[in-house]
């Protein structure tokens, strides 16, 4: 049997998605490193992070997601508003929509310091850590409102994670 | 508890982290395939293969990294060069920057064969298998300058090799 609290899934910024603006592959600004760049214009984008990690459809196995990492940098301007939020997406059966619930949490840093200038790493905590069900998956939304000047560099993210087996 | 030296991810192409070069999604060669295909054209391209597998915050458990294998074909236009590096990413805290260091390793098919036209299965291991860490993560870089020849390629998938322990 696996019960380990301290497990990690690493999730590229190709396995992202990015929703307006001219978001193109770029080499990050740390040598060998790998970015998603977003052109610098006036707009809102949605960068919204699937949540790779195992679930089981019997309760209390698999995966409980605890927290959910994710690595960029903002160049130029600040952007006039980053703003994070969780969803949890119960997927429908044949024929049925899917249900999206927004899950409660907590995020470092502020709302207020993540939307600065500079080299970020925005940690999500998940107030009420989840078992994954295999009907369900977890995104994690980042809407970033930008004024001309903001260049977003998206890195990675990390979800962190209790495997049971 | 887990420990298992012979665990794999399959990382598909479309994970893949291409710049410079005109690069699409096609299907492969073979009927039922999928590859990014990589355009004729006299220009370096780099194509960043991500390595996603499981980390752990203690040492010692979740995933040691053993070798990465990669499966290519080159259609046409022998490139110039193909070099591959193997790069640990270690992130930063907020506000700094990320480290990252050049992990030694060792290739199957040698540099000269490695970018002859034909279909080719590298695989890249590691010198010293590594236990993964939550704060960091690997990055397999493919550099190819190409010359006048120009080189068409399709970059079919990947597989990561590792030992799981939990």
């Amino acid at each position: 049997m696996v019960h380990n609290i301290h497990f990690a899934q690493f999730i590229p910024p190709t396995a992202i998605h990015y929703a307006t603006g001219t978001w193109s592959n770029a080499a990050g600004s740390v040598g060998s490193t790998i970015v998603k760049r977003k052109t610098a214009n006036a707009e809102t984008s949605l960068i919204t992070v699937p949540v790779e990690v195992p679930s089981n459809s019997v309760a209390l196995q698999g995966a409980r997601l605890d927290s959910i990492e994710i690595d960029y940098e903002l160049t130029i301007a600040d952007l006039t508003s980053l703003t994070a939020v969780i969803n949890k997406v119960t997927r429908g059966a044949e024929g049925a929509v899917a249900v999206v619930s927004t899950p409660a949490f907590t995020q470092s840093p502020s709302a207020a310091d993540s939307k600065v200038q500079g080299k970020h790493k925005l940690v999500l905590t998940i107030t009420t850590p989840a078992w994954i069900d295999n009907d369900e998956y977890y995104l994690a939304q980042l809407s970033a409102v930008a004024p001309a000047g903001t260049v977003i560099d998206l890195i990675a993210a990390v979800a962190n994670f209790t495997l049971k087996a | 508890m887990i420990h298992n030296t012979h665990f794999a991810q399959y990382i598909p192409p479309t994970l893949f982290h291409a710049v410079t070069g005109t690069f699409t999604w096609t299907a492969g060669q073979v009927a039922g395939e999928i590859s990014l295909h990589r355009a004729a054209a006299n220009q370096t391209s780099v194509i960043t293969i991500p390595i996603i597998i499981p980390s752990n915050s203690v040492a010692l458990q979740g995933a040691k990294l053993a070798s990465i294998e990669v499966d290519y074909e080159i259609l046409s236009g022998e490139p110039t060069s193909m070099t591959w590096t193997l790069n640990k990413v270690t992130r930063g805290i907020e506000g700094a920057v990320a480290v990252v260091g050049t992990v030694a390793k060792s290739n199957t098919v040698a540099d000269a064969a490695a970018k002859t036209v034909d279909q080719h299965k590298q695989v890249i291991t590691l010198t010293t298998p590594a236990w993964i860490d939550n704060d960091e993560y690997y990055l397999l870089e493919l550099s190819m300058p190409t010359g006048a020849g120009g080189a068409v390629n399709e970059f079919l998938g990947a597989v990561a090799n590792f030992t799981l322990k939990a």
